[in-house]
């Protein structure tokens, strides 16, 4: 899940960028808050982590003129201001989730992926489609019940896909979920992983959409 | 006790000196009255005594009788009344309550004698020198003092009924006339604490007008406070929770940094930056919070310390660190610079001055220190070619926790504070301004000349 975090403090961020890539999590990070409102304007991120005292413009007023211009990515505000009123206006003004510095990395996890979770109308962390049942806490896959050992990125993919269940993914939105900047994609990489994970999973799982993208199909468990 | 307690109402002040000076001025216009009505009446009734002696007078010049005659008392007012006619040394007519003898020892004229009865009396005494006669009419002098007596009371005693009834409408009109400052007192007690917008003005009495400004002007100063309290909060917050995030996130990633080695020394050495960051933090706080809790004790005693040698020390302290971002730290002081201070603060308010020069300005550049002792003053002025600061920013320098954001740096704002802070302790004016030598920052104290 490719995440945007804004946060000032380097030491901070160095350490929240770390501890997310840890649990799974693709990270771009910058420091102020126009390069927030910037990246989350165009890029295609699952969620962003945003600083509320953040230089050249305060991280409410990125998330006011975000949500004013229809941008609905989920936003996890993350800030040391733990007064009520404080907490009231960040959530009136669009943040879906409040948290008071300092946070559990792993707690700071969680709530990115329930953000996720609830954005794509899924009750549970657990994803299943069929016989395949997808875990991204523990980043674990099963096939009727038997453990399937992937890579980050077969993982990575398989769980956007899988979160969009029934639409169809396009190579450059699958692309944008799976790298951070300055990762220098091989133009046939998402056909390599769709080609690995096709292998040891299901053939007919993943969908080829021909010029469109990729799909993967819902199914009822049996 | 009993003062204090009456200046204690404006109803009293303004009743009882009200009060007390109707009560003098009615008193002082009875005794005007007595001794005017006094004179008066002496006047009135000597005419009268006179009248009747003369006109005993005539009429014993046309009467010839020989015996003594008395007169019939015809009014229960004629025994204060009395009167003799002699003729040729002879008693011959007298009131019945007159003696045989004269009654004044006066041939003629006013004479105020007492008489056998034990009573005063005013006697006029009249010659008709044609025949002989000799006239005297009396009066009491006490019906005189009775009449003057009910005169008086009938200018005192409606006095007496007055004075309670002044009092009771008084006492109303003061209190209607106090009832805006009743209402005042109202509306302000029942106010909540944080409730600090302006009290209404416009239709005050114009004696309430500047009570009523000087407090909605408090009032204005103490929003300002708790304003700026709050924001202090609110800034300390971030800045102690940033640092304890950071070293709690950089310890998880440490952690669970397998057996990524370079992760977790990267991570390791962060929390301990952090930890670091977080004791300069405190300090700086403890430091401030002694400077203003006690900006007078021992602990800030001014002396005569030498500024040059303090200046000089610090900035061999801070040369390192300059030296390996290639920045060039020069000091220029003349030999005696003697300011009024203590050799610890002033070290303080030095060292965080270079610090910030050094820390926002690039690498490779010069920071210029220059101690200048002139009519008196001794002026320390540091310049660097960092990125400056706005006017509005200048003008903000010096709250606590204040910074310019966005220059990738961690200071906390907290030193300039503690700059303002030990500044104000010793009397030295802080300026700051764009430096035209070096194009940053230009940081000026200046130290009075000693008196």
């Amino acid at each position: 899940m490719r995440i945007l975090l804004a946060e000032d403090d380097a030491m901070l961020g160095d350490g929240l960028r770390a501890g997310l890539r840890q649990q799974g999590f693709v990270v771009d990070w910058v420091q102020d808050g126009a390069a927030a409102e910037r990246e989350l304007s165009g890029g295609d991120y699952a969620a962003a982590v945003l600083d509320l005292g953040l230089p050249l413009k305060d991280g409410l007023d990125v998330l006011q003129s975000l949500r004013a211009r229809k941008i609905n990515t989920p936003i996890l505000v993350l800030t040391a201001r733990d007064a009520v009123p404080d907490r009231i206006k960040g959530l009136d003004l669009g943040a879906d989730d409040y948290v008071v510095k300092p946070v559990d990395l792993h707690e700071l996890g969680a709530r990115l992926r329930s953000l996720v979770r609830r954005v794509h109308g899924q009750l549970q962390d657990i994803l299943s489609c069929g016989d395949l049942v997808l875990d991204p806490a523990g980043r674990r896959v099963n096939l009727k019940g038997e453990s399937v050992l992937l890579s980050t990125r077969e993982f990575d993919l398989l769980h956007v896909l899988m979160l969009n269940a029934g639409r169809v993914l396009s190579r450059e939105q699958l692309e944008q979920q799976l790298y951070s900047w300055g990762y220098e994609v091989e133009s046939n990489a998402i056909e390599v992983h769709i080609h690995h994970l096709r292998r040891k999973l299901e053939a007919d799982l993943i969908q080829t959409v021909r010029g469109v993208g990729y799909t993967l199909l819902r199914r009822e468990a049996t | 006790m009993k003062q204090r307690h009456r200046l204690k109402s404006i109803q009293a002040r303004l009743l009882l000196p009200l009060l007390g000076l109707v009560t003098v001025i009615w008193l002082g216009a009875a005794m005007l009255t007595w001794i005017d009505v006094r004179e008066e009446l002496d006047d009135l009734l000597d005419g009268h005594l006179a009248q009747a002696a003369a006109m005993l007078v005539v009429q014993q010049v046309h009467t010839e009788d020989d015996d003594v005659a008395n007169a019939p008392s015809l009014h229960k007012y004629a025994t204060l009344v009395a009167f003799q006619v002699f003729h040729e040394g002879q008693l011959v007519m007298r009131s019945a309550n007159a003696g045989l003898l004269p009654m004044s020892p006066k041939a003629q004229g006013f004479a105020t004698v007492r008489l056998g009865d034990g009573e005063s009396w005013r006697v006029f005494a009249a010659r008709g020198m044609a025949r002989d006669v000799q006239v005297y009419v009396g009066e009491q002098t006490h019906s005189r003092n009775e009449i003057l007596w009910a005169i008086l009371n009938s200018a005192l005693l409606p006095l007496l009924f007055a004075l309670p009834l002044l009092a009771l409408g008084g006492w109303w009109a003061v209190r209607l006339g106090l009832a805006p400052l009743r209402q005042l007192s109202q509306v302000i007690g029942q106010r909540k604490p944080q409730a600090l917008k302006q009290l209404e003005s416009e239709h005050m009495p114009s004696e309430m007008k500047p009570i009523v400004e000087a407090l909605n002007a408090l009032f204005d100063r103490i929003e300002a406070m708790l304003a700026s309290e709050r924001r202090f909060t609110a800034d300390a917050a971030h800045e102690l929770r940033t640092p304890i995030a950071g070293i709690r996130a950089q310890a998880q990633v440490a952690m669970g940094a397998d057996e990524d080695t370079a992760q977790r020394l990267h991570a390791l050495q962060a929390t301990l930056a952090g930890c670091d960051r977080a004791t300069r933090l405190v300090e700086q706080l403890l430091t401030l919070a002694r400077l203003e809790a006690a900006p007078n004790t021992p602990h800030t005693e001014a002396l005569s310390i030498d500024l040059c040698q303090v200046t000089r020390r610090v900035a061999a302290d801070l040369a390192p660190a300059a030296l390996t971002r290639h920045q060039t730290l020069i000091l220029e002081a003349s030999n005696a610079c003697p300011v009024q201070g203590n050799d610890a603060l002033l070290g303080v308010l030095v060292r965080n001055l270079l610090d910030n020069a050094l820390r926002y300005s690039p690498d490779g550049t010069a920071i210029e220190v220059r101690i200048e002792h002139r009519q008196g003053h001794t002026v320390l002025t540091v310049e660097d070619a960092g990125p400056g600061m706005s006017e509005h920013d200048q003008a903000r320098l010096g709250e606590r926790f204040f910074r310019v954001l966005g220059q990738g740096q961690t200071g906390s704002g907290l030193g300039w504070s503690i700059v303002k802070r030990i500044a104000h302790v010793f009397d030295a004016r802080l300026e700051v301004s764009r430096s035209t030598r070096l194009g940053g920052l230009a940081v000026r104290v200046d130290w009075p000349a000693r008196p």
